[in-house]
């Protein structure tokens, strides 16, 4: 090798490294066959090709505009839509059945959904350059990531008029990519605390300070769940601490945070469970558990035959009586990988998306709630998407501007070993 | 026989002296490019960087640049750390079922092989259909079965019990079970194999010269199956010592985490620590190549002894 990374490294030579296509093909040269290892050398390529360093990582209060390319331009307006298949890289089960065969018939082309069921997987495939998807659907705390990266390009609003006349102007010309230069958003969605009032007392949650107390009370040992992702559960005993913004905590908080989370195995017999929320609370293994607000929408549909929906209960302690305490609210966002084969047609069915009747029928699958203007918590309720009782699961505009929202940032290597340190402890049993 | 045949070039069937090694240069090329590449893969990760905007590691292609800081941490953290625990953990649970699996497994292969008949084929078919389902899937099934309102607390209260554990709480008998459920056939059918090789006339002879039944077992059955019970052990320890998803389903609680979870939690959820995840999952592999290594001996031995 005529470069290391770690001999003088100077960012004004990134150009004479290797290209994407080089690895690729010394790597085949090398007769490496195996599918993971271009994946891991064109990785370690497109660390030498992507940008200067800095994230523009923005919230409520700060938002921000993630930086241009002048290799990484919009498409022009205009254009004519390309051939299918249209090539859709999603989370699991994240998008309606239902809604892709009217998705093909609008567009006239086939629709074929590829899915990963973690964002470093998506990240991981997409960086190496070897898949070439015409939607992604990234988290909004990986925007930044994913533009300094140049893994998306930027998007042409004249395609997806739906943007400014459908959807939220605080999600519209959002915190984390100001002007929507690179996202359109998906769903949003609360975090916060599920409980069924058959099992638990909703007066050891509701009206109380600091709702997320309720994890620590003994009195439900045994039926307390809490979600198996240490950014969301680490965040959780943070919040429960007092700490008002979860990223910028200091070593201490954490350390106090794992304590607080080590302490929970003896105290409640904590379980971390991903499908806790909306499959373990109808099956009753749960009385209590950590859910985002999409999953328990979701929960109606996993309850048995002769079970009483109407026990569920959701409370974002952000913005509930009583309560001062800090609550996560986050959004998913759709965007166009930089090598797409079909952008024309991405751009089109980005705006399909975000047609109020068609994120309806998505949200009546998903149970993540699509940031609509016309789909008002009102409106929602009144005609039965959502129940009533489940009001609190609906997120608002006016949500992102509480001085109690907390909107998760990505960590930096330093930050995110110390919480998954702490991750460790907890998860590690006595 | 010519003498040119006896030269170094030939060897004593008259082939030239490459061709039987030959081959086995398919088997090499294939264990070189899914085994040795990938295995190489994981130490570059392990002991590789971070990249700075997509904060994932990346490999270190080249040994000169290795970096053991990670690797350290996890030696560390395994010896006095919480991973120490982990890892104890997951030993005790792999020998419990494995100890288990052998407890109930010989028995098993032992009535089907010697026992049965006739009909050894619909008892072996018997063993085995269950295990066409999913491993998940019976993992599942047994979440209902074991759930508070299942069928297990349900029979159990017809017997009167009235009072159950919370089985899917975290119990290590549970996860050990579980373990024990998910892998026992594969113990199970190499073993009944090593019993079935088992020529009759060997125990006929030992009958014929006085043992018991007892004696007979132990003195001729049990010496002759034991690579056989070795060889199902290391089939199911194996994978045990890497399995996550049995704790997962059937606990889910910090209690009955096993390594495998760890690892896992370092490559799935984590963005920046997946390196961890490769140096557990190095002194993992170290750890059960030791196991492998006394099996290998054991075997050895063995074929040396019926050789003599």
């Amino acid at each position: 090798m005529a470069y290391h990374p770690r001999e003088n490294w100077n960012p004004s030579h990134r150009r004479r490294v290797y290209t994407r296509r080089d690895f690729l093909q010394r790597a085949m040269v090398l007769g490496i066959a195996v599918p993971i290892l271009p994946s891991i050398l064109a990785a370690c390529a497109e660390r030498s090709g992507s940008g200067e360093g800095e994230l523009a990582v923005g919230n409520p209060g700060n938002p921000v505009e993630q930086p241009l390319f002048d290799d990484n331009q919009a498409i022009e307006s205009g254009l004519e839509a390309e051939e299918g298949p249209l090539q859709i890289y999603n989370w699991a089960d994240y998008i309606s059945p239902d809604l892709i065969p009217v998705a093909e018939e609008a567009l006239g082309v086939d629709i074929e959904i590829a899915t990963f069921f973690n964002e470093e997987e998506a990240l991981a495939r997409l960086s190496s350059g070897e898949v070439a998807y015409d939607v992604w659907f990234p988290t909004s705390q990986r925007v930044a990531v994913a533009v300094a990266a140049q893994l998306i390009q930027p998007l042409n609003h004249d395609y997806i008029p739906n943007l400014a006349a459908n959807v939220w102007p605080q999600l519209a010309d959002p915190y984390y990519d100001k002007g929507s230069r690179y996202t359109v958003p998906y769903v949003t969605y609360t975090t916060g605390i599920a409980w069924r009032n058959d099992l638990a007392d909703s007066a050891d949650i509701e009206g109380k300070p600091n709702p997320w107390d309720i994890f620590w009370n003994p009195k439900y040992a045994g039926q307390i769940g809490l979600y198996d992702s240490f950014t969301d559960t680490i965040a959780l005993a943070l919040l429960r601490n007092g700490v008002t913004n979860p990223s910028e905590a200091t070593e201490d908080e954490l350390v106090a945070a794992g304590d607080a989370l080590v302490e929970l195995v003896d105290l409640v017999d904590v379980r971390y469970t991903i499908d806790g929320a909306y499959v373990g609370i109808p099956e009753g293994r749960y009385a209590i558990h950590h859910a985002w607000s999409g999953d328990l929408v979701n929960s109606q549909f996993y309850w048995p035959e002769d079970g009483d929906y109407t026990v569920t209960r959701y409370l974002w302690p952000a913005n509930a009586e009583g309560s001062t305490a800090v609550g996560p609210i986050s959004s998913d966002t759709m965007a166009i990988p930089v090598n797409a084969q079909r952008p024309v047609l991405a751009h089109q069915f980005i705006n399909f998306m975000l047609d109020a009747d068609n994120s309806l029928e998505n949200f009546g699958w998903v149970g993540y709630q699509p940031p609509q203007n016309a789909l008002t918590p009102d409106y929602l309720i009144e005609n039965e998407w959502v129940a009533d009782f489940l009001r609190s699961a609906l997120v608002t505009p006016e949500d992102f501007e509480r001085d109690t929202a907390w909107v998760q940032g990505p960590l930096d290597a330093d930050t995110e070993a110390l919480w998954s340190a702490q991750w460790t402890r907890a998860t590690s049993g006595g | 026989m010519p003498t040119n045949l006896q030269s170094a070039e030939y060897d004593t069937v008259g082939q030239k002296r490459w061709v039987w090694p030959g081959f086995a240069i398919p088997g090499v090329v294939w264990l070189c490019l899914l085994f040795l590449v990938p295995f190489y893969a994981i130490f570059a990760i392990a002991l590789g960087r971070i990249d700075p905007i997509l904060l994932r590691p990346v490999p270190e292609w080249n040994p000169v640049y290795w970096d053991p800081t990670v690797f350290a941490e996890v030696a560390a953290d395994l010896f006095g750390g919480q991973l120490g625990l982990v890892a104890l953990r997951t030993i005790g649970y792999v020998f419990a079922a494995s100890a288990l699996c052998v407890l109930i497994g010989y028995p098993v292969a032992y009535f089907v092989s010697r026992k049965a008949g006739r009909w050894r084929w619909l008892w072996l078919l018997l063993i085995l259909a269950p295990f066409w389902i999913n491993y998940l899937m019976r993992m599942m099934s047994w979440v209902n079965l074991l759930s508070p309102d299942g069928q297990v607390n349900q029979i159990l209260s017809f017997f009167g019990v009235s009072s159950f554990p919370d089985w899917l709480s975290g119990q290590h008998l549970v996860v050990i079970l579980g373990l024990v459920y998910g892998y026992i056939p594969f113990f199970i059918v190499p073993l009944f194999a090593a019993l079935d090789r088992i020529d009759d006339a060997t125990l006929e002879a030992s009958r014929d010269l006085g043992a018991s039944n007892l004696q007979t077992f132990w003195r001729v059955t049990w010496p002759l199956s034991r690579n056989g019970v070795l060889g199902g052990l290391v089939i199911i320890m194996l994978p045990m010592f890497g399995d996550y998803y049995t704790p997962n389903l059937l606990s889910g609680s910090p209690r009955t985490r096993m390594l495998g979870n760890s690892i896992d939690q370092f490559i799935n959820q984590t963005t920046s620590q997946g390196s961890r995840g490769a140096a557990l999952t190095i002194v993992l592999m170290m750890f059960v190549a030791g196991l492998m290594a006394y099996y290998l001996v054991t075997i050895n031995r063995a074929a040396e002894e019926a050789r003599r």
